[in-house]
């Protein structure tokens, strides 16, 4: 108790409060920026606080992190371009959102089930903290496999309206996967003596293209076809604090995704991205307008903005009990708790008791700054839909250009960015799913590497996939969410 | 008129020269903000800024082991206004086949630290010593799993350096970096992995792991109680490793203030005091003893990677 006390009352230190509020402000304009993504946002903040007390210097990281991870909602509603990659399932629903006239409603929902999200994967790591981390333990290669076959289910429910088409999308997505040094053996793949290509085709230049340059580009051509400004609609913004009755209706849904993020967080090397993606698809299951999803349904929205923000309670439970990273940015953090002489894992919660407490405190803190200023900084920002569209075009190609060159400074990534938006523009034209094709790339890698990993194990036995527990109940629900999609599309 | 010439480019050159640095110095860092090598960069630079009065801008520029910046390194400007960090992968790329440079294509400034690789397996697992484990390896070829950092990684090196001191045959399992191959060993889906104390520390302390032996020529101060291969008779020498570097043909005045400053730098306790916390020895080389060090490295890895990974 004493500990508690003791952490709590160094996470509300008014200058910790202070370096959270800096933090928060940061994350909000860093992800909201596309390209700028948390994980750099995390990195590049790191070494400021060794000029801090560790109270002030993680405030302002775990204030980053939080609302970087809420603000990426922004652009995907408002520009169909994810602030970071933990946002590409707010663009299904997002950006339809904002097509109808209702950016205002799907901001403020972005807002309110971040938090949700945000706060339930805390508690999540209070409650349950060390049971789940022994459970992600439990994860081998051959579970990591059957864990992005499940994701991969998912492929044609974000195929839109041909399976056909999805399917060309993903076999896409797949091709620029395989590009780079081989995971298992290291030769070279497809890299045509590029040394820019070795490490692969970076996936953050791709979505930029695929989504920012690829939407301008298509706006651009439509508006010079027709002469109607249906555009105009977009303009609308309306409210932006939904209504009682509107957060009670879409709870069923944020309550699933929330477990659904937690659960992908606590897993190491599957972060938010793949939480949204999968919470997206699978809490269609239980919700009461299914068939909306994709065209603008608010409960899709809430499950991929819940899902994501739940995700970083279990990244950190899983950092913090076994010292191990549950995504890129809590390998980051635990060099900066080290730093601060606390080695995270089991230990930490006996030595460092208070430390701990300070942590989940500055959680709780955090999501509630950026629920406090969210709704302020979304509605200000909803005023730039009502430039003349010119100037929205060029500021993104712009920013899409910026943030994918900061990622790694190469000139080869501009490259990338322009090729992929002229994919994302062909994609547009034939009506071409972007679904598929991001969720190959995300999940590609980790269904081959983990396939191989797992044949290494098995002494090449594929049976390896049927006889461990989790893979073969993963492997079931794949085949049922497969199945479960392909007869809803046929039914429509 | 000639001599005065003469005389005032000498007095240009003099005050050029004296005045360096007079703006910003680039740093180029091989790897991903928040990693090892980035931590030593930002942390080394933000004190050597003091130092050297000008401010110091990391750019992290990653792809192909680090080979991608440190060709950007090797081809820019050798005025002293551009410096970044070297990894064991110097000396590594070109063995690898991801590019055409070694260490003597560079200025090297100085070493800073040396990691070792550690052979860790669980801690409810029967060996006690790394004479067991090897012992146990002999009795069943080609079956026991070691994972690694990825292929051709300096973890996997290390496995396969193993391999050949002890005339055992693993099973290698590369991960994507360390850490996942530590999960995987916690989880018991490997018996063992070979890559640096500082990933397993926190298993080792809550009493999961147990780490065997560390591969380098002296102990670790971070468990100064485990025993090095070449002290239990297994002729094994493999860490990762970092310095700084200039491109080559930097004057040597130039070089001399960025060596001081640095060295000054690398001195201090806060830097010092990083480096422990962070679980990395401190190794510092001069420029001339690092690059003997590297060329010396860079030949060994030559001989063998080819063999070893068949490239």
């Amino acid at each position: 108790m004493q500990q508690f006390m003791q952490g709590f009352l160094q996470a509300i230190d008014p200058r910790a409060i202070l370096y959270l509020l800096v933090g928060t402000f940061s994350g909000l304009i860093i992800g909201t920026l596309p390209g700028l993504t948390a994980t750099m946002a995390v990195a590049i903040l790191t070494p400021l606080t060794f000029w801090l007390s560790p109270n002030e210097g993680l405030a302002m990281l775990i204030g980053v992190w939080n609302s970087a991870i809420f603000s990426g909602g922004i652009s995907a509603i408002l520009i169909n371009t994810p602030g970071t990659p933990a946002s590409i399932a707010s663009t299904f629903d997002g950006f339809a959102l904002t097509k109808k006239g209702m950016a205002g409603l799907a901001l403020g929902i972005n807002v309110v089930f971040s938090f949700i999200g945000g706060i339930l994967g805390v508690v999540a790591l209070i409650l349950v903290g060390f049971p789940l981390a022994r459970f992600a333990l439990s994860f081998g290669p051959a579970e990591y496999f059957t864990l992005a076959i499940f994701g991969l289910s998912t492929m044609v429910a974000v195929s839109g309206k041909s399976i056909l088409k999805g399917m060309i999308s993903g076999f896409i997505g797949f091709s620029i996967a395989l590009v780079g040094l081989d995971p298992i053996f290291g030769s070279e793949r497809f890299t045509f003596g590029r040394m820019e290509l070795l490490s692969g085709i970076s996936f953050v230049p791709v979505m930029i293209g695929l989504f920012g340059i690829g939407e301008v580009l298509s706006q651009i051509f439509t508006k010079s076809r027709t002469t109607s400004a249906d555009a105009q609609t977009v303009t609308q913004i309306k409210r932006v604090i939904p209504t009682f009755k509107e957060v009670k209706d879409l709870t069923p849904v944020a309550l699933l995704s929330s477990l659904i993020g937690v659960v992908i967080g606590v897993i190491p090397g599957a972060g938010a991205d793949i939480a949204g993606l999968v919470a997206w698809d699978q809490s269609r299951r239980i919700a009461k307008r299914p068939e909306e999803y994709g065209k603008g349904s608010l409960e899709g929205l809430a499950a991929s903005t819940t899902a994501n923000n739940a995700c970083l309670g279990g990244a950190l439970t899983t950092m913090m009990a076994l010292g191990l990273p549950g995504d890129a940015v809590t390998a980051i953090l635990i060099g900066a708790f080290i730093i601060y002489g606390v080695q995270p894992g089991p230990i930490m919660f006996r030595d460092h008791a208070s430390f701990v407490y300070m942590v989940i405190t500055l959680m709780m803190l955090a999501n509630v700054a950026f629920l406090a200023v969210g709704f302020f900084f979304s509605k200000v920002l909803t005023k730039f839909l009502s430039l003349p569209q010119s100037f929205i075009w060029s500021t993104i190609i712009i920013l899409s250009l910026v943030g994918s060159y900061a990622i790694n400074n190469s000139a080869f990534d501009l490259m990338i960015v322009f090729l992929s938006g002229v994919l994302g523009f062909i994609f547009r034209l034939l009506d071409v799913p972007l679904g598929p094709i991001v969720l190959a790339l995300i999940l590609g890698p980790m269904a081959e590497a983990n396939m191989r990993r797992a044949l290494i194990l098995s002494g090449g036995s594929f049976t390896t996939f049927f006889t461990r527990p989790i893979s073969l109940i993963l492997l079931i629900l794949s085949a049922a969410s497969l199945l479960t999609s392909v007869i809803r599309k046929r039914k429509s | 008129m000639r001599r005065l010439l003469v005389v005032l480019s000498l007095v240009l050159a003099t005050l050029l020269l004296a005045a360096y640095p007079d703006k910003p110095i680039t740093f180029i860092i091989q790897a991903a903000p928040g990693g090892a090598s980035d931590m030593v960069s930002r942390t080394i630079t933000a004190i050597a800024q003091e130092i050297l009065k000008v401010p110091i801008n990391c750019t992290n520029i990653t792809g192909a082991a680090g080979a991608i910046a440190m060709k950007r390194l090797q081809t820019s400007k050798p005025d002293g206004y551009t410096m970044g960090y070297v990894p064991v992968e110097l000396s590594m790329v070109k063995a690898l086949g991801y590019a055409d440079f070694g260490p003597e294509d560079f200025d090297l400034l100085m070493r800073i630290m040396v990691i070792p690789a550690a052979l860790t397996v669980r801690a409810d697992s029967p060996w006690k010593t790394a004479q067991q484990f090897i012992e146990y390896v002999k009795t069943r070829p080609g079956t026991v799993t070691v994972g690694n950092s990825g292929p051709g990684s300096i973890w996997h090196i290390a496995a396969l350096s193993l391999e050949k001191a002890a005339g055992i045959k693993l099973v290698h399992v590369p991960f994507d970096g360390a850490a996942p191959a530590v999960a995987a060993l916690l989880g018991g889906h490997i018996t063992a992995v070979t890559v640096s104390p500082t990933e397993v520390k926190a298993g080792v302390e809550s009493g999961q792991l147990r780490i065997l032996a560390v591969m380098s020529d002296e102990r670790t101060p971070l468990f100064p109680d485990v025993p090095t291969m070449k002290e239990l008779g297994y002729d094994v020498s493999i860490a990762a490793w970092g310095g700084l570097a200039l491109p080559k043909g930097v004057d040597p005045e130039v070089y001399k203030t960025l060596a001081d400053a640095f060295k000054k730098a690398y001195d201090s306790e806060t830097f010092q005091k990083f480096l422990l916390d962070r679980g990395m020895t401190p190794a510092y080389l001069d420029g001339q003893k690092f690059k003997e060090f590297a060329i010396a490295q860079y030949n060994m890895f030559m001989e063998f990677i080819p063999k070893a990974l068949g490239k």
